[in-house]
């Protein structure tokens, strides 16, 4: 075999250190090395001119360069395999700078180890194999879940790119959170207004007949990988047809049920057909089942009777199972709040009129449960409100991180009731501040300011108890210090943590995506690749990542977007890097170890054949399952056995 | 002292493990920093940790090393999430192997360097060169 020895002096910084003269006169005494050529910088471009012109010139059929590290050059010299149309994979690259070089200052000690280095190089590479990027055919469309800030956002910024969107929602009504906020931090927008154009978009925009959106759905099955998922979604049946229905709400006064509506935090209730909440959109109403009379076996028919428009309500819609191909997967399903029960010294669920921010947030929405009225306490409010930040959260008894949105919320929620309530006090109860950003410290300074907002510092929020006090809500706590103190108030907001939604484990398990410690669906990287999961081709956005506010949100499903545009290009193939994991199928015996070991669930079996098959488009080429098979039939590309058994032999003698 | 003397003139051969993503990248970062450390040890480039066969640590026994050590990324580290992990299940269970061989355990090292350790990467490779010093040649088979 004809092998070609490269030596790169890179300018002195080797050749001072390792004698090139006789590194060649150890290397070219091997059977299988034709030449040895010494350079001054291979990687400069005369250098990588002179090495193709030689390679073309002497047509080795392997190559080996002694230089950097490949971790600055690997790349580098393949391209120039590939322009001497050498097969790039045909080569192997030797550390003598950083692994000699530069540590050993002994030249002939040094000398001696570049050699063993290049000798186990030309041992090794002699069993390189021709190695081509596997080429994919891949759906161009995207699966987005969850119609949420983050959601929109993604779905939006795809279809205005050309992409078709599959969008899930398991609501009857989208925007996620924040369309049911009146005003959203930290200028006091209106949550609606600033969503609705978002919304108006995917309904009916210039691309909306690229989206298509499916309510009360929910993803069930995923089989496949980047560039080819098969999707299951299981949308429930909503009784009205969109196409007929015009909105005009005229079915709802006549339905004769009604249960706690969930989407004003069970504070008020709503019929069987419904529209969620005033404003939610898309702007048709929902029948649901379980508190319907006819799935109660009555032949109810008040709602259609009222019905103005024919064939709007249709009794006959059936739950069903709708199978999309995508190539992509978007996760943006978003999160919950604590449950302050857990508190149960804060008496939430207990005592009268301590809510939730989340509950809060409602009942001041003008298209909440009460209009956006505080009621109950006559014309002036409340005389006292307290709003304890941090319940639950910065805290290891209950949740251990601070979601970094609480504290804007509760300064939120003091600028509305100073503004709505002038004559009413708030207590901010906190164990911390968090306000980070360039305009969030705004309504925290606006608290601070204002004369009728007191701060207090609790050491620890077991040490609230709250009680009834002469009819009021006695808030006993204790500073620092340790020392106990007594506060009254008419109404507590509970400020707790935002943590993951009871289904995200669920789903995890069916897209087969991690979990982090806390719930959170676990990123590829926490800094440099936090939208990324870590399954190729599925990504993760808004607070089902980590607790995040709305800006976050939407960024993340930027990002995401900008991900599939750049990697999952429409009309061109998917390259597949070589380095790979492959079973022998004919002598697999099909003992799964290789199943158990793949941290990329790269690996399938093949029930009928009673065999293993690896995945190229999720095998990441760690190896781990080569080293694992115990018939050694696992093939990992570039680092087999084979080649590694021989580097070993080649460095050694 | 005479004796003593004399194993300290042995030069060992000592074949490294490095993963690609972090021990590697440590021993890159060394010679950056121009740290010197003994020439003893050989270091073989692998993608994971979690690649190191148990055959390819008796391979370099056989082949004449009187030390193996394996350098892996630390715990939740690994750039193939849980590889490093595999990696040290597999070097225990070789450890015990190696004791029935009458190969010593501190023959066979296995630690956790990060890109950014060269400073520990240098300790731990020389610490090791004067392990495998302190024990002398490895016999095998009466070689």
């Amino acid at each position: 075999m004809k092998i070609g020895v490269y030596f790169c002096k890179c300018g002195t910084n080797i050749s001072d250190r390792i004698d090139p003269q006789k590194v060649m006169e150890e290397i070219t005494k091997l059977k299988d090395v034709a030449y040895f050529e010494t350079v001054d910088f291979l990687c400069a471009e005369e250098g990588k001119e002179f090495l193709e012109k030689d390679l073309k010139k002497k047509k080795p059929m392997r190559v080996v360069i002694g230089a950097c590290s490949p971790r600055d050059h690997e790349k580098t010299f393949m391209n120039v395999l590939s322009k001497a149309a050498i097969n790039p994979y045909l080569m192997q690259m030797v550390n003598i700078r950083e692994h000699v070089a530069w540590v050993i200052s002994d030249i002939c000690k040094a000398s001696d180890k570049a050699s063993a280095y290049l000798k186990g190089a030309v041992a090794r590479v002699q069993l390189h194999e021709p190695l081509k990027p596997e080429e994919l055919n891949v759906c161009p469309d995207v699966l987005v879940i969850g119609a949420g800030p983050a959601g929109l956002k993604a779905s939006l910024s795809l279809t205005e790119a050309g992409r078709k969107v599959v969008l899930v929602e398991k609501n009857p009504v989208i925007g996620g959170m924040p369309v049911r906020y009146e005003e959203i931090f930290p200028n006091m927008e209106c949550g609606p207004c600033m969503l609705e154009p978002m919304l108006g978009d995917v309904l009916h925009g210039d691309n909306s007949e690229n989206i298509e959106l499916l309510t009360l759905s929910e993803v069930v099955e995923v089989a496949g990988y980047l560039g080819n998922f098969i999707v299951k979604i299981k949308q429930l049946p909503r009784y009205v047809n969109p196409e007929k229905c015009i909105g005009c709400r005229e079915c709802i006064e006549p339905c004769p049920v009604s249960a706690k509506n969930e989407f004003n935090c069970s504070l008020d209730e709503r019929k069987a057909i419904s529209f969620a909440f005033s404003g939610g959109l898309p702007n048709f109403p929902f029948i649901d089942d379980e508190v319907c009379l006819r799935t109660k076996g009555e032949n109810c028919r008040l709602c259609e009777d009222a019905c103005i428009v024919d064939d709007a309500i249709n009794f006959d819609d059936k739950k069903k199972v709708i199978e999309r191909n995508v190539g992509a997967i978007i996760v943006a399903v978003g999160a919950e709040l604590y449950d302050c029960s857990n508190l149960t010294n804060l008496g939430y669920g207990k005592l009268p009129n301590i809510y939730t921010s989340l509950e809060f947030e409602r009942i001041i929405a003008s298209n909440g449960p009460t209009e956006g009225e505080i009621q109950g306490f006559g014309k002036n409010g409340p005389r006292s409100i307290a709003i304890i930040h941090c319940a639950g959260s910065l805290d290891k008894n209950h949740i251990k991180y601070c979601s970094g949105t609480c504290c804007q919320s509760a300064f939120k929620f003091n600028q509305f009731i100073s503004k709505k309530l002038p004559n009413t006090k708030i207590f901010h109860f906190f164990k911390e501040i968090s306000v980070p950003g360039k305009e969030t410290f705004q309504l925290y300074n606006k608290a601070l300011n204002n004369p009728d907002s007191l701060f207090i510092r609790y050491r620890n929020i077991n040490e609230i108890d709250v009680s009834i006090e002469n009819g009021r809500l006695a808030i006993h706590y204790s500073f620092s210090s340790g020392k106990r103190c007594k506060s009254t108030a008419d109404m507590i907001i509970l400020c707790p943590p935002i943590i993951p939604s009871s289904d995200t484990a669920e789903l995890g398990s069916i897209l087969e995506i991690p979990a982090d410690r806390y719930g959170f669906f676990e990123e590829l990287h926490n800094r440099v690749d936090s939208v990324q999961s870590k399954l190729k081709g599925v990504y993760l956005t808004g607070s089902c990542q980590s607790p995040m506010d709305i800006q976050n949100a939407m960024n993340q499903g930027l990002a995401a977007s900008g991900y599939i545009l750049s990697g999952l290009p429409e009309g061109k193939k998917l390259e597949i890097e070589p380095i790979i994991a492959s079973v022998d199928e004919e002598r697999c015996s099909g003992c799964r170890v290789c199943i158990l070991v793949c941290p990329y669930k790269a690996i399938d079996f093949d029930e009928e054949k009673a065999k293993a098959t690896t995945n190229s488009v999720l095998c990441q080429g760690c190896g781990t399952c080569v080293a694992a098979c115990p018939a050694g039939v696992i093939k990992g590309n570039h680092f087999t056995a084979e080649e590694l058994l021989a580097e070993i032999q080649g460095v050694l003698t | 002292m005479n004796t003593k003397r004399k194993e300290n003139k042995f030069e060992p051969k000592i074949l490294g493990f490095l993963c690609n993503w972090c021990s590697y990248a440590a021993a890159d970062k060394a010679g950056t920093m121009q740290k010197p450390y003994p020439a003893n040890v050989h270091f073989i480039r692998i993608m994971c940790s979690g690649r190191v066969d148990p055959q390819f640590v008796l391979k370099a026994y056989e082949e004449g090393a009187d030390g193996v050590i394996i350098l892996a990324c630390h715990p939740g580290d690994c750039h193939y999430k849980e590889g490093n992990l595999k990696a040290v299940g597999r070097y225990n269970m070789l450890v015990r192997l190696l004791k029935q061989f009458g190969i010593e355990e501190e023959r066979c090292r296995f630690d956790y360097v990060s890109a950014s350790e060269g400073g520990k990467f240098v300790s731990v490779i020389t610490d090791m060169v004067d392990t495998v010093k302190e024990l002398g040649p490895l016999c095998l088979n009466g070689k």
